[in-house]
């Protein structure tokens, strides 16, 4: 069987959102990676919930994430070798009838139908990504205020 | 100090699993940043039945794809609506969390895997003008074995490129849309036939009327239109109506038809080539060369004879094992030692480039240097 993958790469998310420069400089204007360590675990629907807070110093670049008391520093990483970005694209289950003639293979044993309905898109190529490699150093007291350089780190 | 609240997006669950990260060699990020500007000309593909490791396709090239799993996880970011609200009077925006991975997808160059093709084209080979047109096509055993050149689109892990030129090599013709391999027999005799004509109607073979040239197989020898004009493109070029033949490739390909019968019995090298230069005629027999059938013959000294002479038997290395390991067994069966020169034609077919094909020779060879040079050997097997 085939997969298609189409190349439809535009400057901004599906939506017609950007970036501003200063995030949009971790990645592309409709896209940015970024690489923590372990994951992110939600218990429940995740569905449009608050992580974290995410910091840009201007002048440095250097980027900030504040999780609940846990705040991590990141850096922006160039990657060796660029990073295509591939999106599942799903068409409407009624192009799918043109799977059909695939059924049956030269041999004529079945083939499995091939789900021509489902294709993936690259919808970014990225050169760069936003590291947060450290372990995340706790915040105590007042959380919203911005981070003094320098602070304690967990070891 | 700018500022963004990061959030899960609202689709989370439809965008998990919806992403996958694709590491790009140079020569393909170039070729999908081309893209941008223009209206993509080529998709890329991605080929393999289920119990095949997957490869990407472009056009031209062919890369199989692995997977390599990261300690760490990827997010996958995108902008999200504009986050209205705000802290301490500072507006920040704000970024959707669209999925975490924990793979990359790594693409290593690959050749074409068209070695399936042999197999599904057996017992299809095409010898001539058949009688049975009607037989083999209305015949529903048959009909049901009709192996077409989309399915071959479909289930050969290759690049469309590499799947023409894969048919091409294998002279495969491609008859109202279904794939036949030409019989090497009816080939050749395609071949004299056209080599006689271009002589007995004195055309030059580098622009010789095409339609010319089919009449006169037609209408004496029974050739189907379509089938010679395959065949012609094959070996050389057609240009607006007029063949330009690729002399070369003609005669590579009688030379090969000579030697195949020569596979359990050896031929004399000398009696060979005279065989070959009278098939090709006066013309073109200056392109005699045994260096056109490399991969495909071995060469020994018949030391029994006195004066000892050079002798040929054919073995074409599209007839041995895929699988390198295999490969060199059936090598090393043949001859217990190699050159690296007399080596190398039959590995070409199963590496991309030199330095693939010298890392397979460190593997499974043993070098070997006397006085005349480096010697290839079977590496001793402690399994048993």
């Amino acid at each position: 069987m085939t997969v298609r993958v189409n190349i439809s790469l535009s400057p901004t998310a599906e939506d017609g959102t950007t970036f501003p420069p200063q995030l949009a400089q971790f990645g592309t204007e409709g896209l940015v990676l970024i690489e923590l360590q372990g994951k992110l675990d939600v218990v429940g629907d995740n569905r449009g919930q608050l992580i974290g807070t995410l910091r840009i110093d201007d002048a440095t670049k250097k980027p900030t994430l504040l999780i609940g008391h846990h705040l991590l520093e990141g850096k922006l990483v160039n990657l060796q070798k660029p990073l295509a970005v591939l999106h599942r694209h799903t068409a409407s289950s009624s192009e799918g009838g043109s799977g059909y003639k695939l059924n049956t293979s030269a041999d004529g044993s079945p083939l499995p139908r091939a789900d021509q309905s489902v294709s993936w898109d690259v919808i970014a190529v990225v050169k760069r990504k936003m590291v947060f490699s450290r372990r995340p150093m706790p915040m105590v007291g007042k959380v919203s205020a911005p981070v003094s350089k320098g602070g304690t780190k967990v070891k | 100090m700018s500022e963004f609240a990061l959030k899960f997006s609202h689709s989370a669950t439809a965008d998990t699993g919806a992403f996958k990260l694709l590491e790009l060699p140079s020569d393909l990020s170039k070729l999908i940043e081309s893209n941008i500007d223009s209206p993509p000309r080529h998709a890329l593909t991605i080929k393999g039945n289920p119990d095949d490791d997957a490869v990407l396709c472009t056009a031209d090239k062919t890369y199989t794809i692995r997977s390599v799993v990261l300690s760490n996880s990827v997010i996958v970011a995108t902008p999200g609506e504009d986050g209205s609200f705000s802290t301490d009077g500072v507006p920040i925006g704000s970024v959707n969390v669209r999925d975490q991975l924990n793979e990359i997808l790594e693409l290593v160059p690959s050749i074409p895997r068209l070695h399936k093709l042999d197999a599904l084209l057996r017992g299809k080979e095409y010898e001539g003008q058949e009688d049975d047109d009607d037989m083999y096509a209305d015949d529903p055993a048959n009909g049901d074995g009709k192996f077409t050149y989309e399915e071959a689109r479909e289930t050969l892990q290759a690049s469309d490129d590499e799947m023409d030129r894969g048919l091409k090599k294998r002279r495969v013709l491609i008859i109202s849309g279904e794939l036949r391999p030409i019989a090497p027999s009816y080939l050749n005799a395609i071949l004299e036939l056209l080599l006689t004509h271009l002589v007995s109607l004195s055309l030059k073979y580098d622009s010789a009327p095409v339609d010319a040239l089919c009449s006169a197989l037609e209408d004496g020898y029974d050739v189907r239109r379509d089938v010679c004009k395959q065949v012609m493109a094959w070996f050389g070029d057609i240009i607006a109506g007029e063949w330009c033949m690729d002399k070369t490739a003609v005669v590579r390909e009688v030379g090969l038809g000579l030697l195949r019968p020569y596979r359990d019995e050896s031929v004399p090298l000398s009696d060979f080539l005279v065989k070959w230069r009278k098939s090709v005629g006066d013309t073109f027999e200056p392109e005699v060369s045994l260096d056109l059938l490399s991969g495909n013959h071995l060469s020994q000294i018949d030391a029994l004879k006195e004066p000892p002479i050079t002798v040929l038997t054919y073995f074409p290395s599209s007839q041995l094992p895929i699988d390198p390991a295999a490969r060199f067994t059936d090598l090393f069966l043949t001859r217990p030692r190699w050159k690296a020169d007399e080596i190398a034609p039959f590995l070409a077919d199963i590496v991309v480039d030199a330095k693939e094909r010298d890392k397979l020779l460190l593997k499974y060879t043993r070098a070997v240097t006397d006085a005349e040079g480096v010697w290839y050997t079977a590496r001793a097997k402690y399994n048993g």
